[in-house]
């Protein structure tokens, strides 16, 4: 290990950390874990301290949501400590089961599902899409970036199924990589494998770049927000869905025909709002769907509640007992009446949608994806 | 305590779907990934952690082509010191015997108290190689090991094979000895992409079959004593017959089946 990785104080700016506390204050997993943000930041100012801190096991709860850093009142990330610290962990090779397996099938099959490569176009096998020849001569307007998740999970893959039946009811012209589309390594930085996301950022550009395309645009907020901030030199722009379908609405390329006479409510991902400010277009986007009646929780936007979906956690297990923030999302979302809850985001789909069955509220009240709605009505 | 482990590059063939490819001897592999037979993978680990408690070299030892290095230089990034890939033609369509040979004669050459491999590989199945090599160099040997104590470092160990039903059997094994190990020993660490990077530095010894003093007569299919003949797909056996009413009708129906056909 080389001293500039070991040096947290000045990679992290540990000492202009004023203890102020906002962070703690802030972090959503506080609620339920013993997961205390501002203490790393002192304890971190100790380097004989790091190996120590590195194997608490609340530096696994972090969802990396990005709340601590969005408050701090003097600009520092302290969930970037907590991926640190990861960090030293994953390099000692001590890492839960679980995520050993994503990690792995990540290098091996490009996804963390333990899937094969070769089924990762299976989702479409029954819908009619183009997919994409590197250094084509045409210029085609967007490459799809399908999610591993969207690509493999039973209950996720119908939010990119949807996705191609309302790009097709707007007419655009879009193409997708096919099954050498591989992870772009958003929870694998979170969970501190750094060497690996180097490798997926890498690949990716790579490969991202022999496609002759506008731009490119991606269903998961997570894989966007890598994409877009932390990739390295990729040439041409990157869209979070929810942008392009706005822009389609507004534009009069998609019309929603179909009424849905329903309460729904939206529930902001993090790593789309609290980290790229996407707030208007998803709800512009509902509330164009005719018969929606749109009610917001209290928490919205920028103070809007964690899922624990995200930061590497579908592969870690809290160690807490108390409630998940999913559920008691689904609980505020009961007690405004809302039918639906609607998401933009494969992770938030999951947890939110494992919650209404936790609280047995799954008969009543239906978590989809946005882009299941819309196709609802057209 | 010097340890020689044994590792294979295997198709993951789990979730994917396998076809056997034109030869009729193979199966269609263009479409698979590769990684670590899951066997080799816990012995590795078995043979670091002894490492790590006692002190000693680990030789992480693969016969394969040039792709076999990935997973060579995985186990070097979990903690393998040195590693021999064994490469050459002659090698080629050998059953589990054949393989043992030239194992062996790789593993001669080297001072060692333990050699660990997998009980079973995830392609062949042949769960042969660590006894044939236990054979050939004339050391005792335990299948299926679930738990190794090393009782005298270099001299002996106490080690535990599972058995059927939840069973283990003990046993003191003389070193130096052969371990075929069982999945589920150990918990295998994860080898981080750098580890694996840093591990690529250190250097693969080649050996092709005449650094061995192998002959190619007695190698690969040649020397063999079982050779693949043909894959063919298991043959589709009659229907199942199925039993339709209430349920105390087809239990009727069951039982008087059972009892005709004098299996109960």
């Amino acid at each position: 290990m080389c001293a500039e990785e070991l040096d947290f104080v000045e990679k992290y700016d540990l000492l202009g950390c004023i203890q102020c506390g906002r962070c703690t204050g802030g972090c959503p997993v506080a609620l339920r874990t013993d997961l205390r943000v501002r203490c790393f930041m002192y304890d971190g100012l100790n380097e004989e301290r790091l190996e120590e801190l590195s194997e608490k096991p609340e530096i696994w709860d972090c969802t990396t949501c990005y709340t601590c850093a969005a408050r701090c009142p003097k600009g520092l990330e302290p969930l970037e400590v907590l991926i640190g610290l990861r960090s030293l962990q994953i390099e000692e090779g001590k890492v839960q089961p679980t995520v050993r397996d994503a990690l792995e099938s990540i290098f091996k099959d490009g996804n963390p599902w333990g899937s094969p490569r070769a089924k990762r176009l299976e989702w479409a096998s029954d819908l009619e899409v183009e997919i994409l020849e590197p250094e084509a001569e045409e210029t085609t307007d967007v490459l799809l970036f399908i999610c591993c998740t969207d690509c493999y999970d039973p209950r996720v893959m119908k939010v990119a199924q949807a996705l191609v039946r309302v790009l097709n009811a707007a007419g655009i012209d879009y193409g997708l990589i096919g099954d050498d589309e591989s992870c772009c390594g958003s929870e694998v930085r979170r969970l501190g494998e750094e060497g690996l996301f180097e490798m997926c950022d890498e690949e990716n550009v790579e490969m991202l770049n022999s496609f002759n395309v506008n731009r490119i645009v991606a269903i998961s907020p997570h894989c966007y927000n890598t994409l877009k901030k932390e990739y390295h030199g990729l040439k041409v722009p990157v869209l979070h869905y929810t942008e392009l379908v706005a822009q389609l609405l507004e534009d009069g390329k998609l019309e929603i025909p179909k009424e849905i006479a329903k309460v729904v409510t939206y529930h902001d991902p993090c790593f789309l709002g609290k980290q790229n400010d996407i707030y208007d277009e998803p709800r512009y986007i509902i509330t164009r769907i005719p018969g929606v009646e749109f009610k917001e929780f209290d928490r919205c936007r920028e103070r809007s509640l964690c899922c624990e979906g995200g930061g590497g956690k579908m592969w870690v297990e809290s160690e807490s007992k108390e409630e998940r923030l999913a559920e008691i999302r689904i609980e505020d979302a009961k007690e405004m009446g809302a039918q639906v809850v609607a998401v933009a985001c494969p992770f938030c789909l999951l947890t939110l949608e494992d919650a209404t069955k936790v609280k047995g509220v799954d008969e009543e009240m239906q978590v989809m994806d946005i882009l299941e709605l819309l196709a609802e009505a057209l | 305590m010097n340890m020689v482990v044994c590792v294979k590059r295997v198709p993951d063939t789990a979730d994917s779907e396998v076809h056997i490819d034109a030869s009729g001897k193979d199966i269609d592999k263009s479409r698979l990934s590769f990684g670590i037979n899951e066997y080799d993978n816990y012995a590795v680990e078995e043979a670091i952690q002894i490492k790590e408690r006692l002190e000693g070299n680990v030789t992480v030892i693969s016969l394969g082509g040039k792709e076999s290095d990935e997973v060579i230089r995985m186990a070097l990034a979990k903690g393998g010191d040195e590693a021999i890939r064994l490469e050459d033609d002659a090698f080629a369509g050998g059953d589990a015997l054949a393989v043992a040979k030239a194992l062996a004669a790789a593993i001669k050459g080297l001072e060692y108290d333990m050699v660990f491999a997998g009980s079973l590989a995830d392609d062949d199945g042949y769960a042969a190689v660590p006894v044939a090599l236990a054979e050939l160099l004339g050391v005792p040997h335990a299948t299926y090991v679930k738990k190794v104590e090393i009782l005298e470092p270099g001299k002996k160990a106490k080690v535990g094979r599972e058995l059927e039903g939840g069973l283990m059997e003990v046993l003191e094994i003389d070193m130096p000895c052969v371990l075929g190990i069982q999945s589920g020993i150990n918990e295998p660490r994860y080898a981080s992409f750098k580890g694996i990077k840093q591990a690529a530095k250190k250097e693969i010894a080649l050996k092709s079959a005449a650094d061995l003093g192998l002959d190619a007569s007695d190698l690969g299919e040649a020397g063999s004593w079982a050779v693949l003949e043909q894959f063919t797909p298991p043959v589709v056996g009659e229907m199942a017959e199925m039993l339709e009413g209430e349920p105390e009708e087809t239990a009727a129906k069951l039982a008087a089946i059972l009892k005709e056909k004098g299996l109960v």
